[in-house]
């Protein structure tokens, strides 16, 4: 497995469009808008903030169903995951999987591996390209 | 408004035992441990390992506690191309943000935004804003 960098810190907040401003206009990080939306499989919404190579993902839940959704519930806002790039998304899930890990089936270049693998952290690997 | 933000210096993920967690991150990532260290004055246990420029921090107790580690994303750190000019535009528009101070990497001094960040704990830092000598370099990781 190839890592390749940090692709985003996602951040789970209840108001993207208030989230989005605060960083703009407070901490000139300015969302690009060629990325993000809603995501109803995924029960979100989101915004994409580039800071230097990475990005803030910003995610507001819109349903009460899935683990951002369950998140705020518990925790309100904060950091929610940890993405990271991989050359070779399929290569990257076996390699986790033979090393005991739970991990989903890739499905549009994300795989998710279980916080129970991680000690608790939510960690995604995605394929870019 | 601007701090001039350059890039996510580094991410923390804080631990109940940051050497058997980071290990563990190594081992499943198949990316190495770059460094080691005790935080002085609170004598946490901190190690780092990088991937592009970003550096993955895993901070714990001087003592890890029994059982399994718990780990959780902690905050994260922008690097910021004049920290006091930083801290005096974010004192302006009202946030509470601490006084620069050195971070354990050498040379460097950071900042503390204690609140307005949508639950993220963050902090700026500026490598290169304590006068060097030469052992005063930024380090890797």
């Amino acid at each position: 497995m190839k890592l390749l960098k940090i692709d985003h810190v996602g951040i789970v907040v209840r108001d993207l469009q208030e989230a989005l401003a605060t960083y703009e206009r407070n901490f000139g990080l300015k969302a690009d808008p060629s990325r993000g939306g809603e995501i109803p499989a995924l029960g979100i919404r989101n915004a994409f903030v580039p800071v230097g190579e990475s990005d803030l993902e910003f995610i507001q839940p819109i349903t009460d169903q899935g683990p951002v959704a369950e998140f705020a519930r518990q925790r309100g806002e904060g950091q929610f995951l940890l993405s990271l790039a991989v050359d070779d998304l399929e290569a990257a899930v076996q390699h986790l999987r033979a090393l005991g890990c739970r991990v989903s089936d890739p499905n549009n270049g994300i795989a998710f591996v279980s916080p129970r693998s991680t000690f608790g952290v939510n960690l995604q690997l995605i394929q870019r390209g | 408004m601007s701090i001039g933000a350059t890039h996510i210096d580094h991410i923390v993920i804080r631990s109940s035992d940051s050497a058997a967690t980071a290990a563990h991150f190594s081992r499943l990532l198949g990316a190495p441990i770059r460094r080691t260290m005790t935080r002085p004055g609170t004598g946490a246990h901190l190690e780092f390992m990088k991937f592009g420029e970003v550096i993955l921090e895993f901070a714990g107790p001087p003592q890890p506690s029994e059982g399994e580690p718990r780990a959780e994303l902690a905050g994260f750190v922008l690097c910021v191309r004049d920290i006091h000019a930083a801290v005096s535009r974010l004192r302006d528009r009202g946030y509470p943000v601490g006084d620069p101070k050195p971070a354990v990497q050498p040379g460097a001094l950071i900042a503390t935004v204690r609140g307005g960040t949508h639950g993220v704990p963050f902090a700026i830092m500026q490598y290169g804003a304590i006068p060097q000598s030469p052992a005063n370099e930024e380090p890797e990781a």
